[in-house]
């Protein structure tokens, strides 16, 4: 196992070591004077929330969001790009999607060291992911979405889309175990606790891991309902970690009657989830659209409560179908999460800082600045755990 | 086994090799054929198929421009090296086959005469199409006329489309690719439309081949128009240096006197396209003409090389010491005025004659092409488009007579303007309107078909919010600057601006208001101007 370059000081890392060894005592005192944030040791043992996300120019943060600071940052190997993560059933190792879309990284977030990595390109195959990585919630295995080309001596030839499947023991050069032909446009994934992989493309659909049998969980675009337009679906940010879900949302027309006259319908925003507890499918309107919204999710405290965002953050009673509250955001955020008790918005993306919102009054709490560059499209991973 | 003939054959080589390079020694190289670079440069991947046929290569037509793209391509994705076996530079090396792919597998001028806009770099052409699927399939990230100005095999075709997923695997996700299944409509509908409305076998290029070729080696008279600057007039002298060749010097002025000087080379492509890059002044032009089937006009777009929103719409026409008439300027007067006329052509011989109601007052000035008069315009002249005289040669359609303008249009009618600058690559694009006068027409309803259009005429200008978010979102403060006197829009820096809401950039939505006063009365005429952000990858055709 090799160690990423941590953005901290050899001496940083000792510290960081240290905290987790018997020199705890002396860690405290010389991390504090190298300003490491990691805290003191009797409350690294009390469950906290913490964010994981991946900014330019490729460097993964644990952000400690009690403390609200960054508590350890890795720099990843190759390229910056989408920075999609999922995290290992007990949030201490990040799979990162990076490397222009192609590379997989398993990061323990706490030392950086890397666990995994695969690199999806072989040979004169070309393989790009778009966003889609998770893992599965015994933490054996990852999982990707891949869209290969081959690249031959005078032309590209195209080929179907499948599902990787990584054995997350796999090291650090690690090819998949399993593969399986997968629909194409699959944007984002998550896994059920029964070990079932949903993949949100065109459709959302249930991948059987072991044998590749796919169907599909919930119906998008193929709804067939004749008081609405086709479904249109844009996300990369698989964010429904803190809601054990899998959430996205869509926007559509809704339509008087089945004459489908667009002069007269609505134009709402929906949601649709995937319980990944139980599998149960959901896809409900709940509220109207006005304005563009990159990402949303319920708040895990009251799921009547639908949050969403890019250059205002807005609140919708999902019930009543109409929006509670709205703020002016500083700056374009795409990526919506939540605290674990739902008390706390955290919006990411776009630049370099998270801000959080107090999700009852929608007042801004406070920012998070990022060392580095900006989130792009990176999604967010909030989780509670010891530090 | 050793191959006695092949180890023949490679001493040989190996022997003219050295002899080559002795010879190179003494003397210039002899730059290798285009089949050689394309052996030396090419061939690595691109098989040979047939005598002077590569897989791939020569299953395509394309404009030079086209070819120039793939070949840079080649360069910067897949590391291609252009090679020069007599030892000449890398550059002129793919110059050479830019030249040679044009002439032996370009386009003839009727298939790329419908979308010379993207040559010319026309950026505020609307197109359009003639499916919705090719609108949203191909021509939602480029032009559609980059597509038309191809010609392929099927297989070609199906090539490109795996091409483009392959390279931008985003397509079948972004808006308008995640709603289909993109990649079955590509290669199942739209490579079988491409192939059936743009085949690599066509009559018109089959003619073409065989068409004539002609020397480009001449003097030209210039007439033209550059939207923010005007009519102009002037001179390009051409001399031919070998192989399509040209010098070129450049002499002219805009009717405020301002002048437009330089030279600079020209190469022709394809026996009718003729590209040039000048000097004229401190600024650096590129000529995109077309040359009519005669060789007797060259005609398309000069514009600036780093902002080719400027440009200089451009008739050029050989002096073959024949008479001609090629402009009036202004193209437009009104009954009832008095004024002056520039009368630009060639040789011009004899007296100038208006047509009934326009009378020649004074010539003020004349040379061999042109003529400088002073008119008076009867209140009872008819209006309309008319021709004129000089002694016995006529243009048709020369001048416009008016009686009242009747309504302002402003063109474009949608233009986008980029914001720039900011020490980001990107310098600003501007945004340049004109003015255009029209009269009712013989309804007397301003609106209808047979308006008269009469010309560009000075107006003032300003801008206004297009949309009640362009006023909450204050566009007007933070778009940029246009220029009141010129029709000249200046965006602003580029980035986020902290001082905006949502610190966004310096986007706008603009109504463009062109007034003029007649009789003392204003009348105003709009446009739509979209400031938006920088376009970050700008090859020759978009």
């Amino acid at each position: 196992m090799y160690k990423v370059n941590s953005v901290y000081t050899n001496a940083g890392v000792a510290c960081r070591a240290a905290m987790f060894g018997l020199l705890a005592t002396v860690a405290i005192s010389g991390c504090a004077e190298k300003e490491n944030p990691v805290q003191a040791a009797d409350e690294s043992a009390t469950p906290g929330d913490f964010l994981v996300v991946v900014n330019r120019p490729n460097t993964l943060h644990l952000v400690d969001l009690k403390q609200r600071k960054v508590a350890n940052s890795c720099q990843l190997p190759g390229d910056f790009g989408p920075a999609t993560v999922a995290m290992s059933p007990d949030n201490r190792v990040a799979y990162v999607l990076t490397n222009r879309f192609e590379n997989i990284y398993g990061v323990d977030v706490d030392t950086c060291e890397i666990r995994f990595s695969a690199r999806q390109s072989q040979g004169d195959e070309r393989v790009k992911s778009i966003g889609s990585i998770a893992v599965s919630p015994d933490g054996r295995e990852v999982y990707t979405h891949q869209n290969p080309t081959r690249l031959l001596i005078d032309r590209y030839e195209v080929q179907p889309t499948r599902i990787a499947v990584f054995d997350t023991a796999g090291g650090l050069d690690a090819k998949p175990v399993r593969t399986f032909v997968a629909p194409r446009q699959i944007s984002i994934m998550a896994t059920g606790a029964d070990g079932t992989l949903y993949l949100g493309g065109r459709d959302i659909y249930a991948m059987n891991v072991q044998t590749g049998e796919t169907r599909i969980a919930l119906a998008s675009q193929s709804v067939g309902d004749p008081l609405e337009s086709p479904r249109d679906s844009l996300t990369v940010w698989p964010i429904g970690g803190v809601n054990h879900e899998m959430v996205r949302m869509y926007s559509a027309a809704r339509f008087k009657d089945a004459s489908q006259d667009m002069e007269t319908a609505d134009y709402v925003w929906g949601f649709e989830r995937i319980d990944l507890a139980t599998g149960v499918a959901e896809a409900k309107v709940f509220g109207p659209l006005e304005v563009v919204l990159f990402s949303g999710m319920a708040r895990p405290s009251d799921p009547n409560q639908f949050y969403a965002a890019l250059t205002q953050l807005k609140k919708f009673d999902v019930a009543s179908q109409q929006e509670l509250q709205s703020v002016d955001l500083e700056h374009s955020y795409y990526c919506v999460n939540f605290s674990t008790d739902g008390s706390e918005v955290y919006l990411a993306g776009t630049f370099n800082d998270i801000a959080i919102y107090d999700a009852d009054s929608l007042e801004k709490l406070g920012n998070i600045e990022l060392p580095g560059g900006d989130m792009a499209l990176a999604n967010t991973q909030v989780f509670s755990r010891a530090l | 086994m050793l191959n006695i003939g092949k180890l023949t054959r490679a001493m040989s080589l190996l022997a003219l090799t050295c002899s080559a390079q002795v010879i190179a020694e003494a003397s210039p190289p002899v730059p290798s054929s285009p089949r050689e670079i394309i052996v030396a440069s090419c061939s690595g991947c691109h098989a040979q198929n047939g005598e002077g046929r590569w897989f791939r290569i020569s299953d395509q037509r394309k404009t030079p421009e086209a070819w120039q793209m793939t070949l840079v391509r080649m360069e910067l994705v897949h590391q291609a090296k252009f090679v020069d076996p007599a030892g000449g530079d890398s550059q002129a090396a793919l110059r050479t086959l830019v030249k040679y792919f044009a002439d032996t597998q370009g386009l003839a001028p009727a298939e790329s005469a419908p979308y010379r806009y993207i040559l010319e770099q026309e950026l505020n052409t609307i197109e359009q199409h003639d499916t919705e699927q090719f609108r949203t399939m191909c021509a939602r990230c480029h032009t559609g006329a980059r597509v038309a100005l191809q010609r392929r095999t099927e297989d070609e075709w199906r090539n490109l489309v795996h091409f483009h997923l392959g390279q931008f695997p985003t397509t079948e996700y972004q808006m308008m690719g995640r709603d289909r299944d993109w990649l079955g409509l590509a290669l199942n509908e739209v490579v079988p439309y491409l192939n059936e409305h743009f085949p690599l076998q066509t009559d018109a290029w089959q003619q073409w081949q065989s068409a004539s070729r002609h020397n480009f080696e001449a003097s030209w008279r210039v007439v033209g128009s550059m939207p923010g600057r005007g009519a102009f007039s002037g001179t390009m002298v051409t001399a031919a240096k070998g192989d399509d060749h040209y010098s070129v010097a450049f002499n002219g002025q805009f009717e405020d006197g301002e002048t437009l000087e330089g030279s600079g080379s020209a190469v022709v492509y394809t026996g009718y396209e003729w590209r040039a890059s000048l000097k004229l002044g401190d600024t650096r032009y590129r000529q995109v003409l077309a040359s009519t089937s005669d060789g007797g006009e060259l005609t398309g777009r000069m514009f600036q090389r780093e902002h080719s929103e400027w440009g200089l719409r451009m008739q050029a026409v050989r002096d073959t010491g024949q008479s001609s008439v090629l402009a009036v300027q202004p193209g437009h007067l009104r009954t009832g005025s008095e004024g002056s006329l520039r009368i630009v052509g060639t040789n011009l011989k004899g007296d100038v004659n208006l047509g009934p109601g326009l009378k020649v007052l004074e010539t003020v000035s004349r040379d061999k092409d042109q003529v400088l008069v002073r008119f008076r315009a009867e209140a009872t002249a008819a209006a309309g488009a008319r021709a004129i005289k000089v002694g016995a040669v006529e243009l048709a359609d020369a001048i416009t007579v008016f009686g009242k303008i009747d309504r302002l249009a402003v063109e474009p009618a949608y233009a986008v303007g980029r914001v720039g600058g900011n020490e980001g690559s990107q310098p600003a694009v501007q945004a340049i309107f004109e003015a255009i006068a029209w009269g009712a027409g013989d309804d007397g309803q301003a609106g209808t078909a047979d308006d008269l259009r009469i010309g560009p005429v000075t107006a003032q200008w300003s801008v206004a919010p297009y949309t009640e978010q362009a006023v909450q979102d204050q566009d007007l403060r933070f778009a940029g600057q246009m220029e009141k006197d010129s029709g000249v829009f200046t965006p602003a820096a580029a980035g986020p601006n902290p001082e905006r809401k949502y610190q966004t950039n310096n986007a706008g939505n603009l109504k463009v208001i062109a007034t003029i006063e007649q009789d003392g009365k204003p009348m105003q005429g709009d446009g739509h101007l979209m400031v938006t952000v920088q376009r970050w990858n700008n090859p020759p055709i978009r």
